[in-house]
């Protein structure tokens, strides 16, 4: 971790910087934020967003999907609980499910893939 | 007096704090993630729990207070805080519970006894109904009241097993999610139905009783709230009356009489904007946001109760002096449906200032989990009057420094300099009805980062090296 100093719009500023697998958290003045690398392809990006990942680790409270159904973009997909919360995992596109990575009742990781949206 | 402090995080430190203060012995509790947590080191002695989720488990806790020669448990907020069955277990085993006597807990903390109470005594209550197990009851009975409505759960709070039902197409959905929600939070799926009263302030007022009677301390104002969760706290409240204010003083400690309540509690009213108020809840335990309080008044709200729970008597009510804010620093990501985030605190940095206490439950190295409750830290700003205090608090969150999870800093800076909260204009909805977009970075911080990072080589070893979920996750935005 250190301090860099960075000169924004003529004045003289601290930010804090601390490295984390390939990117950097910085600080500045109260807001905070991951800089990744740079962004990947295209092409990886829409393979990647066929994927709905777990945003955190919790349990699978419902399952709203099945194989081989439609679903609108915004449909409720999966609930998870975590820290006695409920959170509402939705389908990011209109489409149709591939296949399922969960199923109710199972403790999942953070970034588990728990529905996959066909092509 | 021994005492066993049967939490963690930020309250059990300013817990231990206090018993530190009062020369009183203490034990903490840990779990397997907790080993190193800070509370740990802030005790006398500390005892191994063992799994994570033993914070819950009475025999474990009072196990823990034979071996370490404790004889009385403070319970903190949360875990087993409002858990009569708790509270007789200690006393069973011989120890001072340092809350309220477990009748006045099952009185007083359960929605529909205390609802009852409050009726019996004329305190005004929101309409609604104190039955809402059945979907199909539930049904009649807002469509009698007439949408919006919220359910909630009896057993419970903290916003857990609440929803908003906004028309009868919403009501299946939401009855089936907030009775999951509560039997997972409470073990307990009972749930009553009320009139959506807005737009309303949530004021509560802080109890102290000694079994006999009852004193009210002052009021907080918690309007600010996500997802029915506080996020900003004051006191006093910002725009209510002295006769509004008066006449709830005065319920809220009728009603801790009746129940011939004993130590800290907290007595929630909402306000509507004529003044009138409303008779919500009871939180048999201290509060979260009790600091507010304890700036204003100069009482120490927890040697308070562990006079009171050695038969010491009640301190006395007082003109408050000055405002103060609360802002509670939490492990969520504010921009994204304040979805709750685990990772290691890599770097820490608190400020220091005049009339700025900082409660917090961290430290830089430690990993945050999603094991326990996302809050890290609350920071409380005193001023003489309320800009003071409003800017002291926003310079303060303006220098913490917390790098390696998302937190919801900048977002608790956004909410206090909003036209909104600068004028008091605070109420429950205020938070919900407009956007929060994520504010930007200069560019110019951007690109000395990315050079910053081109310049060092990535790390060969360690935990900073091994690929993490988020790696694969993808997608991450680049400041933009």
């Amino acid at each position: 971790m250190s301090w860099i100093e960075v000169v924004v719009g003529g004045v003289k500023s601290r930010v804090a910087v601390v490295r984390a697998r390939d990117g950097v958290w910085i600080s500045w003045r109260g807001t905070t934020r991951y800089v990744g690398p740079e962004r990947r392809s295209a092409a990886a990006q829409a393979e990647a967003d066929r994927d709905v990942r777990a945003p955190m680790t919790g349990r699978v409270t419902k399952v709203a999907a099945a194989p081989g159904t439609k679903v609108r973009r915004g449909e409720v997909l999966v609930v998870l609980e975590a820290m006695k919360m409920e959170y509402r995992l939705v389908s990011p596109r209109d489409g149709s499910v591939e296949s399922l990575g969960c199923k109710e009742g199972d403790r999942v990781d953070l970034g588990k893939v728990l529905v996959t949206l066909a092509p | 007096m021994k005492v066993l402090v049967a939490n963690r995080g930020e309250i059990a430190c300013r817990i231990l704090r206090t018993l530190k203060e009062m020369a009183v012995p203490s034990v903490a509790v840990f779990t397997e993630p907790d080993e190193n947590a800070p509370h740990v080191h802030l005790a006398d002695e500390a005892l191994a729990l063992g799994k994570p989720d033993r914070y819950l488990s009475a025999e474990a806790l009072v196990d823990a207070a034979r071996k370490s020669g404790a004889t009385a448990v403070h319970p903190g907020y949360g875990f087993l805080s409002q858990c009569a069955a708790f509270v007789r277990a200690c006393e069973a085993a011989g120890l001072t519970f340092i809350g309220p006597g477990a009748e006045s807990m099952e009185m007083l903390g359960d929605k529909r006894a205390s609802r009852a109470a409050a009726t019996r005594l004329g305190i005004p209550l929101v309409p609604g109904a104190q039955e809402a197990d059945n979907p199909a009851v539930a049904k009649e009975s807002a469509e009698k009241l007439g949408y919006p409505v919220l359910l909630k759960a009896a057993g419970g709070g903290g916003g857990r097993g609440m929803r908003l039902v906004r028309s009868r197409d919403e009501l299946a959905e939401a009855h089936e999610a907030a009775k999951r929600e509560a039997k997972a939070s409470f073990a307990d799926d009972r749930l009553i139905l009320e009139k959506y009263i807005s737009p309303a302030r949530h004021v509560e007022v802080q109890i102290l009783g000694n079994g006999r009677d009852v004193v009210a301390l002052g009021e907080r104002e918690c309007s600010l709230q996500r997802r029915y969760q506080k996020v900003i706290e004051e006191a006093p409240a910002s725009r209510i009356g002295a006769e509004t204010r008066r006449a709830m003083f005065d319920a809220a400690a009728r009603l801790g009489r009746d129940a011939k309540y004993r130590s800290a509690g907290t007595v929630e009213f909402l306000v509507s904007a004529d003044g009138s108020f409303y008779f919500l809840e009871v939180n048999t335990r201290l509060q979260v946001e009790h600091p507010v309080t304890e700036l204003i008044t100069g009482i120490d709200i927890v040697k308070a109760q562990v006079e009171v729970a050695q038969g010491g008597s009640l301190p006395e009510a007082v003109a408050p002096r000055g405002h103060a804010i609360e802002a509670r620093l939490n492990a969520e990501d504010p921009y994204h449906d304040f979805l709750p985030q685990a990772g290691p605190i890599l770097m820490l940095q608190w400020p220091n200032r005049p009339g700025v206490r900082i409660d917090s439950g961290i430290r830089e190295g430690q990993e945050i989990s999603t094991n326990y409750d996302s809050l890290l830290a609350k920071i409380i700003a005193w001023g003489a009057d309320r800009e003071s205090a409003r800017r002291r608090l926003v310079e303060t969150l303006r220098e913490i420094t917390l790098l390696g999870i998302m937190t919801n800093q900048s977002f608790l800076l956004q909410l206090l300099e909003s036209d909104a909260f600068r004028k008091g204009d605070t109420f429950t909805t205020t938070l919900e009805e407009r956007e929060w977009p994520e504010p930007p970075l200069p560019e110019e911080i951007l690109s000395a980062a990315r050079r910053w990072i081109a310049s060092r080589p990535a790390p060969q070893n360690g935990s900073a090296a091994l690929p993490t979920p988020w790696d694969s996750l993808g997608g991450f935005r680049v400041g933009s």
